[in-house]
């Protein structure tokens, strides 16, 4: 069977360095095997790095930025407005990529392209226009210094037009901060792995888009009816509209009801005034609106103002779990609105909040423990819970100011310049942990130690699951949902659509072989779907593998093995290390990776064309 | 009985499904730039996400700047007569509200046509945003409003067989006059 639908077969590249664009065809073949997304992101990432002898600095105009959407993006699929922006991770040096939501990956693909890379530096601070078949570069050296938010604001109006997506760095980026994000149409970003400062290192401020092309779909009857019976589905099920009311806010209450909330930079799993910054709260005083990405009605965003006290006024797309968890919980703030003012903050500065968070938690705890000096912190105090302090440091870490020029570089930086940090940071590979605790869960610190970024939970999110049901798992069921999760939450990412109606809402994935087969044309099982998906996961790998990561690196943080929370459900728990070696050397054999980790070298050949 | 299809921006999450389904419906592609009804989402003061759709206007504006009659209301509903129209986009501009469409792809300007009475994009949207609403009705909940806002209102809590109830009444006869 061959692909009849589904793609424009078109890539746009951009040299900023030269100036030029040009727009290139993507081979069937290419299609077929990466499907899109991290995929291509991936396969594209990977041709580069052996372009350049497998050495190359993130945030030189060598390291390739892939913006790209998938076959299902904005096609009338649920929750159909994914995008992943791949590269190679400043924070990390290795493998990295994000998603993003909202509408600028659909109207990207409408401009008629499946990818657009992006090399090279610009030699003043530019913005990026693709208009439909027609791309600028654009000097804009007024944006310099400005804030996400207002960058995207700016360029709407020079541009005269409301009607164009825009990706946009803030501060954060332009000062090549490790933990910058790309933040698009108001308030949606791209996390984690520091690919804000990767655009900040090209001189690109921004993308604005603006498309109005057909999406390809080979049998739009079919794919409407799949999509009714996906649809009637999640509207039909009991936490539909919880899930529009409080979005991914219900997850604070379940994970501090289950003992695994960070709390004071996971020195505790549970937060005694969790009630204070959790989905009620949010809805008693702050909610304003819903904010979907694009064809979801789930709409898990939330739109939020304070009305009164010192941060009236502030205005966020947020927050979500995350967010709230690692600038809540995390540093000890009990304050919702200052919750919100800081998830703002970090949006306008353009830095990942779960790494600010987590960075800034660690901080304190340094300064409690003494590893950091008064004078370490240029001279200003910071405790738990200490609003004013916490939203000064999260400033210092954008502008790169006193201590926040260390802090800007990432957990390890810490480490290099405070080696007893490496007691009190939570990262694997570099990046900074996500907010859930993996101490009560194998699986879940499998899932962190084998994510091909780093300690996100994107790859795999086990840890509700085997605190529910795992009581009696052995360590094949602990590796094999790993993987099975590694597989299916890669795949939508391949595929450019959100995993959350397949997680909280336990649609099938296997509507997603109807959806692919529709918009393509070609039939393809879901299981030989998923087998793409891992095949992308043995490339990331040996990215990683060609940039000297190894078993390694695979590791598990100090605290997740030696520091067990101390009240709540999970207190007094930890990952024994020796089960844990033990478990990671059963993933690799069931990759068929080798006991170190590394993929066979017959493997490197499946990804040579 | 007539029905006017109504927006209530207040419950809108800018999904754009209503976008996407119009456009599937009258033009068989899957492209929201096709639609007769958009979302505008505007920020930040206040976030305010707004589907535009056609108001089928009993004197409508885009008739009557029409060089060629091309607009006409039959039960309700302005329809462009395909045949009539000379895509001189004139109704595009005049629409007070921007509620008629144009694409490059199409020589007609892109107009709701309720969809025969039963709109699509009613049907689909997650929030309840888009409602068909009788013409009779119109309006009903924020004259609801304004007279509830005349009186001071109170609310007390209660609990009926163990579930929270609220219960709303005005405080009167304290106030001198």
């Amino acid at each position: 069977m061959t692909l009849k639908s589904g793609y424009f077969r078109k890539l746009l590249h951009v040299d900023l360095t030269a100036g030029s664009t040009e727009r290139r065809n993507l081979p069937d073949a290419f299609l077929e095997k990466y499907v899109g997304g991290r995929g291509f992101g991936a396969k594209l990432v990977w041709d580069n790095l052996r372009h350049n002898g497998f050495s190359l600095d993130p945030l030189g105009p060598e390291n390739l930025l892939v913006i790209a959407p998938g076959p299902l993006t904005g096609a009338y699929v649920p929750s159909s407005g994914k995008n992943s922006f791949v590269a190679i991770s400043p924070l990390t040096g290795l493998y990295g990529d994000s998603s993003i939501g909202g509408g600028f990956g659909v109207e990207l693909r409408q401009t008629g392209i499946d990818a657009l890379t992006i090399t090279g530096r610009a030699p003043e601070t530019s913005v990026l226009f693709i208009d439909n078949g027609e791309c600028s570069i654009l000097a804009m050296p007024e944006l310099h210094g400005k804030a996400s938010l207002e960058t995207e604001g700016i360029i709407k109006e020079r541009l005269g037009t409301h009607a164009v997506h825009v990706a946009t760095i803030g501060i954060g980026g332009e000062n090549l901060v490790r933990i910058a994000c790309v933040n698009a149409d108001w308030g949606r970003n791209a996390g984690r792995t520091g690919m804000g400062a990767i655009m900040g290192s090209k001189n690109l401020k921004a993308i604005a888009v603006r498309g109005d092309r057909d999406l390809p779909v080979h049998d739009l009857k079919g794919l409407v009816a799949e999509n009714e019976k996906a649809s009637r589905y999640m509207r039909e099920h009991q936490y539909f509209k919880m899930w529009q009311q409080e979005g991914l806010m219900n997850v604070i209450a379940y994970a501090n009801d289950r003992g695994i909330l960070p709390a004071y930079n996971f020195k505790d799993s549970v937060f005694a005034r969790a009630n204070r910054i959790d989905g009620t709260t949010m809805l008693d005083g702050y909610k304003i609106g819903d904010s979907a990405c694009f064809c979801c009605p789930m709409c898990c965003g939330n739109i939020c103002l304070v009305k009164s006290g010192k941060y009236a006024g502030t205005v966020v797309e947020g927050p979500e779990y995350e967010s709230c968890a690692m600038l809540g919980s995390n540093v000890g703030i009990d304050n919702f609105a200052a919750v919100l003012s800081a998830n703002r903050l970090c949006d306008e500065l353009g830095i990942d909040t779960i790494s600010t968070g987590s960075i800034v938690g660690a901080v304190i705890e340094g300064y409690e423990r003494g590893i950091l000096s008064l004078s370490d912190l240029d001279g200003g105090e910071i405790t738990w819970g200490d609003e004013d302090a916490i939203l000064e440091m999260i400033r210092k870490i954008g502008h790169r100011e006193g201590i926040g020029d260390i802090l800007a570089d990432g957990s390890r930086r810490m480490i290099e310049v405070w080696p007893e940090m490496d007691k009190v940071v939570l990262h694997v590979k570099g990046l900074e942990q996500s907010a859930y605790d993996s101490r009560p869960s194998m699986s879940m610190a499998l899932a962190y130690a084998t994510s091909d970024i780093g300690a996100h939970h994107t790859r795999a999110w086990t840890v509700a699951r085997e605190i529910e049901q795992g009581q009696a798992w052995s360590d094949d069921d602990r590796v094999d949902i790993v993987l099975y999760h590694q597989r299916v939450r890669s795949l939508f990412d391949m595929l450019g659509v959100c995993r959350l109606p397949w997680v909280e809402l336990g649609l099938s994935e296997r509507h997603y072989e109807g959806f692919y087969r529709h918009v393509t044309g070609k039939d393809v099982s879901l299981e030989e779907l998923l087998e793409l998906s891992n095949h992308v996961y043995d490339l990331t790998r040996l990215i990683n593998a060609r940039l000297g990561a190894s078993r390694n690196d695979d590791t598990i943080p100090y605290k997740v093995w030696a520091k067990p929370p101390l009240t709540g459900p999970t207190a007094g728990k930890v990952i024994d290390r020796d089960d844990f070696d033990r478990t990671l050397s059963l993933y690799y054999r069931k990759r068929g990776w080798d006991e170190n980790g590394i993929p066979p070298a017959e493997a490197e050949k499946r990804f040579e064309d | 009985m007539s029905k006017k299809l109504t927006v209530i921006p207040e419950q809108c999450s800018g999904c754009r499904i209503c976008e996407l389904v119009c456009a599937i419906k009258h033009f068989g592609v899957n492209n929201p730039k096709k639609a007769a009804i958009r979302v505008l989402n505007i920020y930040p003061h206040p976030v305010t996400r707004m589907p535009i759709v056609c108001s089928q206007c009993k004197s409508p504006p885009c008739a009557e700047v029409c060089p060629v009659g091309a607009l006409h209301s039959i039960d309700g509903v302005v329809h462009l007569d395909e045949n009539e129209c000379v895509s001189c986009y004139r109704c595009v501009e005049a629409c007070p509200f921007g509620a008629i469409y144009a694409h490059d792809d199409c020589e007609l300007p892109i107009k709701c046509d309720m969809c025969g009475g039963d709109p699509e994009c009613v049907k689909v949207c997650p929030k309840g945003a888009l409602r068909l609403i009788p013409t009779a009705v119109l309006g009903e909940s924020k004259r609801l409003n304004n007279v509830l806002s005349y009186t001071q209102m109170k609310e007390i809590e209660f609990y009926e067989k163990g579930e929270k109830k609220i219960i709303r009444y005005a405080e009167t006869g304290k106030e001198e006059l």
